[in-house]
């Protein structure tokens, strides 16, 4: 069997689900990317500035509300009828061990965040961050992080079948 | 059904003979018929998956044979 016949066999064998749950998967990597590399890019006043934050931040949410609104949309057009039908019990089961994940990383984001914060309001010198606001970055990447396991987790579980390991 | 899969522990099945002897059936074709998607037939066909006794029981309704032709269970002991 050829690369082409390969990938041909992989596409028949994708279901809509899947086909869902990556499109979500590359969603959310993009908001990631565009988050990362708007602070990268910042210089050290911009990432000082409250409101230089508050409107990366609101840019965020609008460019994901319009992202999934859209990639909803493309999907309805394709399968109406496949993106309505409700979740069998394995599809069920494979969701709450992506939400299992997702869960895991949000809790050491948090408890990242909160030892964060701790450490800057003591003042320890040898721990001091040069970014301002740390911990809410860390938030928003852990969110952002649990997010993609929750996406992904799920693609691998559903595509290998084993669901207990 | 001398599938190979019956050698292994814990639950096994025949599905993918009984589908073969059922006019070859397809895995959506069953699917449809049980009420689940085509991957979870895949994944309770290659026994990387136990299916609820509800759709156990549907697999078995579909193929009019009792649930224990269509399953086996074979522990450790």
């Amino acid at each position: 069997m050829d690369n082409k016949q390969k990938l041909i066999q992989w596409l028949q064998e994708t279901s809509f689900r899947e086909l869902t749950l990556s499109v979500d998967f590359l969603v959310t990597g993009y908001i990631g990317y565009l988050y990362v590399s708007a602070l990268v890019n910042a210089t050290p006043e911009q990432l000082a500035s409250i409101t230089w934050l508050s409107t990366l931040l609101l840019q965020i949410i609008i460019y994901s509300i319009v992202l999934m609104v859209i990639s909803y949309i493309v999907l309805g057009l394709i399968s109406d009828n496949e993106l309505n039908q409700p979740m069998d019990v394995r599809e069920k089961q494979i969701n709450l061990v992506g939400y299992k994940y997702s869960a895991i990383i949000l809790q050491v984001g948090v408890i990242l965040a909160l030892v964060q914060y701790n450490i800057a309001a003591q003042g320890f010198e040898f721990m001091q961050s040069s970014v301002p606001h740390l911990p809410l970055h860390i938030l928003v990447g852990a969110f952002l992080l649990a997010e993609l396991a929750h996406y992904g987790v799920q693609l691998y579980k559903g595509r290998t079948g084993d669901i207990y390991g | 059904m001398g599938d190979p899969a019956d050698n292994k522990l814990g639950i096994s099945n025949s599905i993918r003979t009984l589908r073969f002897l059922h006019n070859e059936m397809t895995q959506k074709q069953l699917a449809d018929l049980i009420g689940v998607t085509r991957q979870t037939v895949m994944a309770i066909e290659s026994n990387k998956y136990s299916p609820t006794l509800e759709v156990a029981f549907k697999i078995a309704e579909v193929f009019n044979l009792p649930i224990d032709q269509v399953f086996s269970y074979r522990s450790a002991k």
